[in-house]
C-alpha cells in the first residue's frame, strides 16, 4: 500500500509502519515521535486530503 | 427562410467575428477525445474529420458533478451560498450534430415542464446558441432515421451548417440564429446553385441511411405486454451493469444529489446517476425493485423507448446518435432490442 | 471459420445435448466490427453461434458467481482459467458445477490500436493467424496482428489454459520473459510530482462509469466500497481526489490476484490504462514475493491471504 500511495504521488516519509507489541513502549515513543517528525517536516498534505469538493474537467463547465 | 453562405478560407474570420459577442465552442480533440471546448485557435477545430464527440454534449449544460449550493455554520445559525459561476457567459456552440441537438429538446421537456422548472439546466441552456453540422456522411452506428429524425434534423438549432465543398451554407432557424449571424462582413448572399447543392447533399445523406428498425409495433403494445417479455431476461445476459451507455447518452438524465460535509460547512453536489447501477434504486429498508440486471437492462430501454414517448407525445428518448452502439463494452445494441421489442 | 470455433461448437453440443451442463459461456459474433459479444448457450443450435477469434474482449469467468447453481461450461484460455482457479480457491464457485473448455489464445485485438491506423470508419474487418485487415469506404489496410494486440496480451506467458475438462485446440506456444513495466517503471522512476501528475492525467478521462469494476472477475463484493452510503467510503462526484480514491483502493484490492487479462483496460470506454495502476500493485506482488504469478493452481494461495514467519516486509520500520 505504501508502494502504491508513493507510485501515484505521496510524497515518501508521509506513511510508516511498524510492528510495535504493547510491552514495548519505549519503541512505541520512538517511532511516534519520528513520525511526528518526519511529517511535520512535509508540512500539510495537498495531494489527498479533501476539505471541499471540486469537480474539475467533468464538473462544471460554465 | 434565409440563407447565408460562408467561404471555407473565411472560416476564421467568422469565428473570430462571433468571438465579439460571444465566447466560442467547437469540437476540439483532447488525446484521444473529442469534445466541446472554447475555440482558441481555429486550426484546432477539424471540422473536415469531425465526426462527433466520445461524450455527448449535454455535459455542457448538465455537467456530470454540478455543485449545487454551499453551505456553513456561521455564528448560530447557517447559510446557503449559491456558486457564483452559475451565472453562465455567453455562448455560441459551432458544430453541434443534429442527433445531439435534438436530444437538447428532448431534456427541455423535461427539465422545464408544467411542473417544475430545472433553473441549472435552463441558465446555461438560454445563454447558448446552437450552431449545428449537418451530417454528410453519417457513421454506420447512426440511426437517425430511425428514430423519426435525419442528418439534417433542424430541432433544437438556432443556424443549421451544411458543407457545400468550397463553402459552408448557413440556414437561421431563430431569432437567436439571427441576432448571431447579424453584422457579419464574411457572409455573403447565397445563389440559388447552393441552395440546391444544399438540397442535393442533404437528400444524399438521408438516402445513404436506411430505416433500420420501426416503432410502430412499440406504440401499439401496452407497457404491461412489453414489460412481461421474455427477451428481457436473454438481451440482459452479457450486461456487466456498468453505467457506460447511460453516461454517454445524450438523453439520460438521471441524477443523485449528494451533500458533503466537512468540518462546519459542506456542499450539495448532483452526479449523474444510472439506471444500470443497482444503488440507484435501493431502499433505505434495503428492498431493491429492480433487483437483477434482467430489470436494470429493461427500464432502460423501456424508459427510451416507451415511457418517454407515452408522456411526451410519441417523442421517442433516443436520437440514434449511436454512441452506446460503439460503447457498449459488451455490445448489447439498442437497434437489436428495439427490433425485438417492435417485433 | 477457424478451427478453434469448429471444436468450441463441437464440445458445446456435446455438453448441451448430453444435458452435462446447463448452459455454456462463450462469445458470438457481435453487431460492430472488432466487437464480439458475451453469449450463454442453451442449447446445440445456439451452440452454432458460438466463435473463438481476436475479438473475444473482456473476462468471461466475470460472470461465474452470478450463475446461480446453474452447471455451465465457460470457454477459458489462460487468463480465465486461472480466474476460474480463483473463484474456486474464493470459494465464490463450486468447482463441481463448472466445466472448463480449454481454449489456447494467441492474444485479442486492440480496436483502438486498429482504428488509430486507418483513415476512416471500419466497415469490416477479418484476421488469421498472421494478419488484420481492415476495410472502409476508400480504404483496405492490413497490419501485422502482432503490432495490433492488447497491452497485456502482447506479453502474455500463460496463453494456454492452467486447468481445463477439454481442450479445442493443441497447445499454442508462449512468450518467455517478455518485457514488461516499462510505462510503470518511468513512473517510479519520476520524482513524488511527477508521479502524482502522471497518475493524475491517466484518470483525467475517467466517467466512473465502473466498467472497469464490473467486468473484472476479481471484483464480486456484492456491495463494492465506492457504492457504500453509509458511511459513505468515497465522494460521488468528479473530484480528481476521489476518482483517484476509487482506482487505487480497487487496485489494492487485487493485490496478489489479478492475472493481467486486462479486461478493465478493453472495457473502459475513454481507453484509460487503468493497468498503470493495477499493474503496479502486481509488479511489485511479483517482486517480493519472489516472481509469484496470481493463481497458476488450485493449492497455492495468493501471498497476502496467508501469514510466513519470514513474509519480506520492506515497508516496516524497525
Amino acid at each position: 500500500m505504501k508502494s502504491l500511495l508513493e507510485y501515484a504521488g505521496l510524497e515518501p516519509g508521509r506513511l510508516h509502519f511498524s510492528w510495535i507489541s504493547s510491552a514495548e513502549g519505549e519503541k512505541f515513543a520512538n517511532f511516534a515521535t519520528s513520525v511526528v517528525e518526519s511529517v511535520t517536516a512535509l508540512g500539510p498534505i495537498k495531494r489527498f486530503a479533501k476539505d471541499e469538493v471540486s469537480v474539475g474537467d467533468r464538473g462544471v463547465e460554465l | 427562410m434565409e440563407y447565408m453562405r460562408l467561404n471555407k478560407k473565411n472560416l476564421a474570420a467568422f469565428i473570430e467575428e462571433l468571438k465579439q459577442k460571444c465566447e466560442v465552442w467547437g469540437p476540439v480533440k483532447e488525446g484521444d477525445q473529442v469534445k466541446f471546448a472554447p475555440v482558441s485557435n481555429v486550426s484546432d477545430v477539424d471540422l473536415e474529420q469531425f465526426k462527433n464527440t466520445t461524450m455527448s454534449p449535454k455535459e455542457i449544460f448538465f455537467p456530470q458533478s454540478e455543485i449545487m449550493l454551499s453551505f456553513k455554520r456561521e455564528g448560530e445559525g447557517a447559510n446557503i451560498y449559491r456558486d457564483e459561476q452559475s451565472v453562465p457567459s455567453k455562448k455560441a456552440i459551432f458544430g453541434i450534430r443534429p442527433c445531439d441537438a435534438r436530444a437538447f429538446r428532448i431534456l427541455d421537456m423535461i427539465f422545464k415542464n408544467d411542473q417544475f422548472a430545472d433553473n441549472y439546466w435552463l441558465t446555461k441552456r438560454d445563454a447558448v446558441t446552437l450552431v449545428g453540422l449537418g451530417c454528410k456522411e453519417p457513421c454506420s452506428t447512426c440511426f437517425c432515421t430511425s428514430v423519426n429524425s435525419h442528418p439534417f434534423d433542424e430541432t433544437g438549432l438556432d443556424v443549421m451548417v451544411t458543407d457545400l465543398g468550397e463553402h459552408y451554407l448557413l440556414r437561421v432557424l431563430t431569432k437567436k440564429g439571427r441576432e448571431l449571424l447579424a453584422g457579419s462582413h464574411v457572409l455573403r448572399e447565397p445563389s440559388e446553385a447552393n441552395i440546391e447543392a444544399y438540397k442535393t447533399v442533404r437528400k444524399n445523406a438521408e438516402d445513404a441511411m436506411t430505416v433500420q428498425f420501426g416503432t410502430d409495433k412499440v406504440n401499439g403494445k401496452t407497457v404491461l405486454e412489453l414489460f412481461n417479455e421474455d427477451y428481457w431476461q436473454r438481451i440482459s445476459e452479457p450486461c456487466l451493469n456498468c453505467s457506460t451507455c447511460s453516461y454517454v447518452c445524450p438523453t439520460c438524465h438521471c441524477f443523485d444529489i449528494q451533500d458533503e460535509v466537512f468540518r462546519e460547512g459542506g456542499q450539495r453536489i448532483r452526479n449523474w446517476e444510472s439506471c444500470m447501477s443497482w444503488i440507484f434504486t435501493v431502499h433505505a429498508t434495503g428492498h431493491n425493485p429492480r433487483p437483477g440486471k434482467k430489470e436494470r437492462v429493461r427500464q432502460r430501454f423501456m424508459h427510451k423507448f416507451k415511457y418517454i414517448p407515452m408522456k411526451r407525445d410519441g417523442e421517442i428518448g433516443c436520437v440514434g446518435c449511436g454512441r452506446c452502439v460503439t460503447m457498449c463494452p459488451v455490445n448489447i445494441d439498442v437497434r437489436e432490442v428495439v427490433k425485438q421489442m417492435n417485433s | 471459420m477457424n478451427a478453434r470455433t469448429t471444436k468450441l461448437r463441437e464440445i458445446a453440443k456435446k455438453l448441451l445435448d448430453k444435458q452435462k451442463v446447463d448452459v455454456v459461456i462463450g462469445f458470438k459474433k457481435g453487431t460492430i466490427p472488432l466487437k464480439n459479444t458475451p453469449f450463454f448457450a442453451t442449447n446445440s443450435e445456439e451452440a452454432d453461434l458460438l466463435l473463438w477469434d481476436g475479438n473475444c474482449i473482456g473476462n468471461l469467468a466475470a460472470y461465474l458467481p452470478k450463475m446461480a447453481g446453474k452447471r455451465a461450461a465457460i470457454v477459458a484460455q489462460g487468463c480465465v482459467s486461472r480466474n476460474v482457479v480463483g473463484l474456486i480457491q474464493e470459494k465464490q464457485v463450486d468447482s463441481n458445477n463448472i466445466y472448463i473448455i480449454g481454449m489456447p489464445c494467441t492474444g485479442m485485438l486492440d480496436p483502438r490500436k486498429i482504428i488509430a491506423a486507418v483513415p476512416g470508419e471500419i466497415t469490416e474487418a477479418v484476421e488469421d493467424q498472421l494478419y488484420v485487415t481492415a476495410r472502409g469506404k476508400g480504404f483496405e489496410i492490413t497490419l501485422n496482428r502482432s503490432d495490433v494486440l492488447n497491452r497485456n496480451c502482447d506479453r502474455c506467458t500463460v496463453r494456454n489454459p492452467v486447468l481445463f475438462d477439454e481442450i479445442a485446440s493443441e497447445p499454442k506456444p508462449e512468450l518467455k520473459d517478455p518485457v514488461r513495466y516499462e510505462k510503470i517503471r518511468a513512473i517510479e522512476a519520476l520524482p513524488p510530482e511527477g508521479r502524482a501528475e502522471s497518475i493524475d492525467e491517466l484518470l483525467s478521462p475517467c466517467i466512473r462509469c465502473y466498467a472497469c469494476r464490473d467486468a473484472c472477475p476479481l471484483c464480486y463484493c456484492p456491495e463494492c466500497f465506492v457504492d457504500k452510503s453509509s458511511p459513505q467510503w468515497c465522494g460521488k462526484s468528479q473530484d480528481d481526489r476521489d476518482v483517484l480514491s476509487y482506482h487505487l483502493i480497487r487496485a489494492f484490492h487485487t493485490a496478489g490476484r489479478c492475472t493481467e487479462c486486462g479486461a478493465c483496460e478493453e472495457v473502459c470506454p475513454m481507453g484509460i490504462k487503468i493497468r498503470l495502476i493495477s499493474g503496479k500493485v502486481e509488479k511489485d506482488i511479483r517482486e517480493i514475493f519472489d516472481g509469484y504469478e496470481a493463481w497458476k493452481d488450485l493449492k497455492t494461495p495468493p501471498p497476502l491471504t496467508v501469514f510466513q514467519r519470514d513474509d519480506p516486509q520492506p515497508f516496516v520500520k524497525e
